[in-house]
């Protein structure tokens, strides 16, 4: 039996002494009273673009002030306890979902922002994806070639290499690739003196993981940038047609504002909140936005599961969580034809079993026992490309939260009853004993003959089906067609002096694979020619 | 509207039941049950009547893992409260409407398909309403689920000793230097 409970994890916390690293750190937690601050730039969120944008501008001379709503957190505190975990780093402590509540959603709050969270895969852009953003949003200067570069220096700067110690989780849809005939491939991962643990989801405890927060941030406080945590951007300063600074409120340990306004005053602002909070920080701040286009096309990549029990220990709460991958339904209908999907593995921990389990009391109990020996996957729908697929728009609340308005749609139920059949094949394939898709209607199969006669037999309506999703992207489109895109190629904002968007909001489709490394090579494409720009 | 209609009328349904939220609310509110009375003793957000009404069902969701762990449906239904703590005001909100709501016969028997309340109900016909909730294709219904027993099951399970019940080892152990 594989049981890591008795290894001792120890490493070292470069946050330990933040002071002693010469770090100008600000708690908003202990700002008590309205001040002002000046930068050159003030970027809000400290994740995937924020980090790598922070870096850049601050190790080009430039005084940078980093924003991010969540208290800071580092591997000291990342005690492996999925419970704190989730409450403390993750968007609505792992509560949010779609407006009417049929698709969860998963997003991390951290300093590091979701790079904190996730689970390393790194993938440079699909380049029919790139192509797409030229040809139907005239994005400029990121085709394949022209990005090449970005993505390297993002591989090389954050330990971006090939994974080869799979976990059984993971050799599951290797095997089953192999004897189906399947493409498949090692996910390559952004990590060094990884300890193959399975925890990326709760904090990286060894850090391993390279997120932005032992990585670019460091960097950048290393080059003078100040870091403020417990301190989130209420709603932008507009002079004019131009930017000048930023309302920032300060939170404290319950993510209350502690009646404190910090007016943080720059003349370049970058917003880096990442989709869903990026549109509503320009939602609220009553941007000019001629189109009504801030928070339209938000996308997903609309997740479905299966779970398949074997007859012998797969342990797949343990080694790293993602590591093999498989596009061979990505592409199949081409690049805006019939939902495709990319399948890769999920790491199961007991809540999140808990939580994915079909049903309550005993026939829950008996599932969640069979935990040591279960396996699961994700499908993950390339959203955005197809007719159908124009994504969901954020709203705000009364109260200035957002909420995504996202109905799921055709498309997404045809491609998930789809992405179901491959991912019960695969199980079987594997030789998996039952397996169960993630849809409220369906039981356990024995075989894949009934299988395919039961799952013909599901109905695909949004409640019933179980699809959730980790990768929010879209909301502010990048492109020339201004009736579409409010987001300059560069990341300038179309309608503002001064204001930039650099994350994932800014792309017009969802990616179509993991997207972190399409954030990072964006955003360092992006932030290097504003600092040139801003260098005169 | 007849319990037995179509699936693929769901979205009618749906309609229909954002359409009952809004109303059940203030329903709600004018039978008194919606009175903000703060937090029960010991919970961070859940008020006395969502407890009272939510403690029933937990004891039912979670029963064999309670057990296992010689723990109270009002352990599990504090990690419940404790998850929900994460969640934005306006998100809470929306699922204390949806409680508010449960209060009301006509209203739970829409949602879940019982007019009884829960605490009147005995484990078995718990369980019974319980299988008949999560068949049901409802919207609102749906909603009330996701939002509570998925939620539950999640909160309860993710906690470290509870998670050790199912065969899981457990995490390893941190030092910190
Ligand atoms: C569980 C999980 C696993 C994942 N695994 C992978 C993977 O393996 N590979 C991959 O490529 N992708 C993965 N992802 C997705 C990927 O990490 C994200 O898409 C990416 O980090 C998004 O980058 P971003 O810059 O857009 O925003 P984020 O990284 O989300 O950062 C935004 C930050 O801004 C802060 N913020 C927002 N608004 C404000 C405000 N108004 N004021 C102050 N701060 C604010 C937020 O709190 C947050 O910390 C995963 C995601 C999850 C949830
Ligand atoms: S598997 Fe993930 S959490 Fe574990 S050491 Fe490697 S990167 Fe860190």
């Amino acid at each position: 039996m594989q049981d890591l409970s008795t290894l001792k994890v120890q490493s070292k916390d470069p946050w330990k002494d933040p002071k002693a690293n010469g770090w100008e750190v600000i708690d908003g937690r202990q700002e008590l009273s309205d001040r002002t601050l000046e930068a050159d730039v003030v970027i809000i969120g400290s994740g995937a673009g924020g980090g790598v944008s922070a870096e850049i501008l601050s190790q080009k001379g430039f005084k940078v002030i980093l924003v991010e709503a969540a208290r800071l957190k580092s591997s000291d505190e990342f005690n492996l306890n999925e419970a704190e975990a989730y409450h403390d780093l993750y968007q609505e402590g792992g509560m949010r979902a779609t407006k009417d509540g049929t698709m969860s959603i998963m997003q991390g709050r951290a300093v590091g922002g979701t790079t904190v969270v996730n689970w390393t895969s790194s993938f440079r852009t699909p380049p029919q994806t790139l192509d797409f953003w030229r040809d139907e949003f005239g994005v400029q200067g990121m085709d394949e070639n022209t990005m090449a570069p970005w993505f390297a220096q993002i591989e090389q700067r954050l330990k971006v290499m090939k994974w080869v110690a799979h976990n059984r989780n993971n050799q599951i849809m290797l095997e089953a690739c192999q004897s189906l005939g399947w493409q498949s491939d090692a996910i390559p991962r952004n990590v060094s003196g990884c300890w193959n643990l399975g925890y990326c989801g709760m904090g990286c405890p060894t850090n391993a993981k390279q997120s932005m927060l032992v990585t670019t941030i460091p960097a950048a406080l290393d080059a003078g940038a100040t870091l403020l945590h417990s301190a989130q951007a209420d709603t932008l300063i507009i002079e004019g047609e131009k930017i000048t600074g930023v309302r920032i409120k300060t939170l404290d340990d319950n993510k209350i504002a502690t009646g404190a306004t910090l007016t943080l005053k720059a003349p370049t602002v970058i917003v880096s909140g990442g989709s869903i909070q990026s549109p509503a920080l320009l939602l609220r701040s009553n941007v000019p936005d001629p189109h009504e286009r801030v928070g339209k096309r938000t996308f997903t990549h609309p997740t479905s599961f299966a779970f398949g029990i074997f007859d012998k220990e797969i342990a797949p709460y343990y080694g790293a969580p993602q590591s093999i991958y498989c596009d061979e339904f990505s592409h199949r209908d081409g690049i805006a034809g019939q939902a495709g999907y990319k399948m890769e593995m999920m790491a199961l921990h007991p809540g999140m079993v808990g939580a994915f389990v079909a049903g309550f009391g005993q026939q829950a109990w008996d599932e969640i026992l069979q935990l040591p020996n279960m396996g699961g996957s994700i499908a993950m729908i390339r959203d955005g490309f197809h007719e159908q697929s124009q994504g969901g728009a954020v709203e705000l609340r009364d109260n200035g939260e957002p909420v995504l308005d996202y109905p799921i749609n055709d498309y997404v139920l045809e491609g998930t009853r789809r992405a179901h059949l491959s991912m019960v094949e695969m199980f079987f394939a594997s030789g998996a004993k039952k397996v169960r898709p993630s849809h409220s209607q369906a039981d356990y199969y024995n075989n894949w003959q009934e299988a395919q006669l039961k799952l013909a037999a599901l109905d695909y309506v949004p409640v019933a089906t179980g699809i959730g999703c980790a990768h929010v992207m879209g909301g502010l489109a990048m492109g020339a067609d201004d009736s579409r895109c409010v987001v300059n190629s560069d990341g300038s904002y179309k309608y503002l002096d001064g204001l930039y968007v650099m994350d994932g909001s800014v792309f017009p489709t969802s990616v179509g694979a993991n997207p972190q490394l399409s954030i990072y090579g964006v955003s360092a494409r992006n932030a290097s020619l504003l600092a040139d720009r801003l260098k005169g | 509207m007849a319990l037995d209609m179509h699936r693929r009328d769901f979205l009618k349904t749906g309609l229909f039941g954002c359409a009952l939220l809004a109303t059940g609310s203030s329903l709600a509110l004018l039978s008194g049950c919606s009175s903000n009375d703060g937090p029960a003793e010991g919970y961070l957000h859940l008020r006395q009547k969502d407890v009272d009404l939510l403690l029933p069902l937990t004891g039912v969701v979670l029963a064999q893992a309670l057990k296992k762990s010689a723990a109270s449906a009002d352990t599990a239904l504090k990690a419940y409260d404790k998850v929900l703590d994460g969640a934005m005001p306006g998100t809470r909100a929306t699922l204390f409407q949806l409680f508010d709501l449960m209060q009301l016969g006509a209203a739970r028997w829409f949602i879940t398909g019982t007019w009884a309340h829960f605490n009147e109900q005995d484990s078995k016909t718990l369980t019974h309403t319980l299988q008949g909730w999560f068949t049901l294709d409802r919207t609102l219904s749906r909603m009330a689920w996701k939002g509570l027993v998925q939620p539950l099951m999640f909160a309860w399970f993710a906690q470290p000793q509870a998670g050790l019940t199912t065969g899981y080892p457990g995490p390893p152990q941190r030092v910190i230097s």
